[in-house]
C-alpha cells in the first residue's frame, strides 16, 4: 500500500487531501451559531482584538482590501465604513455557510455597495497580482492545509507597499496563564460547544487546533521566509492571540 | 455581476480574466478551460467547483 502525506486536523493525522474537507465540516457545523460562541467563549474580547486589528491596517477612504477567512464578516463590517464608496472590500472564505451567513448579516446591518463576497482558497486566490492595500486573515490561517502557499499567494495579490495582518491563536506568554488556558480549553469548551451549540467535537477542534498552531516566533519565520518584510506581532491577552504584520517589499 | 467585482477577479488556476456569461451563471476562463458557477450572486472561484468547458466551448469567441 502506498503511504500518503498526512497532516494534522487538530492532534489527529489525516491524509493531506482530506484535511480541507474536514475543516469545511466543522464550519458548517457551526456557522449559524459562530457569533454567540464566539462572545461567550472569548467573553467578549474578541471585539477587541478585531478593534486593534483594524488600528493596525492603516485602511483609509478609497483603498480596496481583502478579508480572507472572512466568515461572518466581522472586520469586513469595520472596513466597509473606512473604505467608503470610492473603497471596495473582498469577503473571502472557503466555506459556503459562513459567507451565505457573513452576507446576510452584513445586509441587515445595512453594509453593502462596496463589499463583494466571493468563496475562495487561501492558497490559489482567485485575485490578479498587486491588487490589494491590505489583506487580513483572522483566525484562519490555523485552518489552511498549506499555510506557505497560502501566505505566498497573499504576498501576490498585495501591492507593493500593501501590509498582511495575521490575527490567529498562539502560544500563551506565562506558564500560569497556559494552565489555566489548558484546563480552560479542554474542559470547558468542549462542554459549551455542546450546550450553546450541540455540537462537542467543533470545539474540541478548535481547541487542539490552536495547540497546532505555529507559535510567534515560527509564523513570523514563515511569513519572512514567503518573502515579507518588517514583520513583527503583537501578542494580546498574554499570547493566548498575536497579530503578526508583514509589508510586501 | 458588478463591474467592479469582475475586474478584481482572475481564475484561480491560471489567473487569466474572466468572462461573465450571465444566462449562465458562470465565469469563464478559456485559459484554463474552467467554468466557475456563480451561486446565489457569490462566485464560487474553487478549482474542485469549475466546470471543464467542452471542446466547441472552448472555440467559441
Amino acid at each position: 500500500m502506498k503511504e500518503g502525506k498526512t497532516t494534522h486536523f487538530g492532534y489527529q493525522q489525516v491524509p493531506v487531501e482530506e484535511k480541507a474537507g474536514r475543516v469545511a465540516e466543522v464550519f458548517h457545523s457551526v456557522a449559524a451559531r459562530y457569533d454567540v460562541m464566539n462572545d461567550l467563549m472569548s467573553g467578549g474580547i474578541h471585539r477587541l482584538w478585531k478593534r486593534f486589528t483594524i488600528e493596525l491596517s492603516g485602511a483609509r477612504p478609497g483603498q480596496t482590501i481583502l478579508d480572507i477567512a472572512g466568515g461572518t464578516g466581522d472586520l469586513t463590517a469595520r472596513f466597509s465604513r473606512i473604505v467608503g464608496p470610492e473603497g471596495t472590500v473582498l469577503l473571502a472564505d472557503i466555506n459556503e455557510s459562513m459567507l451565505k451567513v457573513g452576507r446576510d448579516r452584513l445586509l441587515d446591518r445595512g453594509i453593502a455597495g462596496n463589499v463583494f463576497p466571493v468563496q475562495a482558497d487561501a492558497q490559489y486566490l482567485p485575485f490578479p497580482d498587486d491588487t490589494f492595500d491590505c489583506v487580513t486573515i483572522a483566525f484562519g490561517l490555523r485552518n489552511v492545509t498549506d499555510k506557505d502557499l497560502a501566505l505566498r499567494s497573499m504576498l501576490r495579490t498585495l501591492k507593493p507597499g500593501g501590509r498582511l495582518l495575521v490575527l490567529e491563536f498562539s502560544k500563551p506568554q506565562s506558564k500560569l496563564l497556559e494552565k489555566v488556558y489548558d484546563q480552560y480549553s479542554f474542559r470547558l469548551l468542549p462542554v459549551m460547544g455542546k450546550l450553546v451549540a450541540n455540537d462537542a467535537d467543533s470545539y474540541r477542534y478548535l481547541a487542539e487546533s490552536i495547540r497546532m498552531h505555529p507559535d510567534q516566533e515560527t509564523l513570523k519565520q514563515m511569513m519572512e521566509d514567503a518573502g515579507f518584510v518588517d514583520c513583527e506581532y503583537h501578542n494580546m491577552t498574554g499570547g493566548i492571540v498575536a497579530l503578526h504584520k508583514g509589508i510586501k517589499p | 455581476m458588478d463591474k467592479k467585482l469582475l475586474s478584481l477577479l482572475v481564475c484561480p488556476v491560471s489567473k487569466a480574466p474572466l468572462e461573465y456569461r450571465e444566462e449562465a451563471q458562470e465565469l469563464v476562463c478559456k485559459a484554463s478551460g474552467l467554468a466557475y458557477p456563480v451561486r446565489d450572486g457569490i462566485p464560487v472561484m474553487l478549482e474542485s467547483e469549475a466546470r471543464q468547458l467542452t471542446a466547441e466551448e472552448k472555440l467559441e469567441k
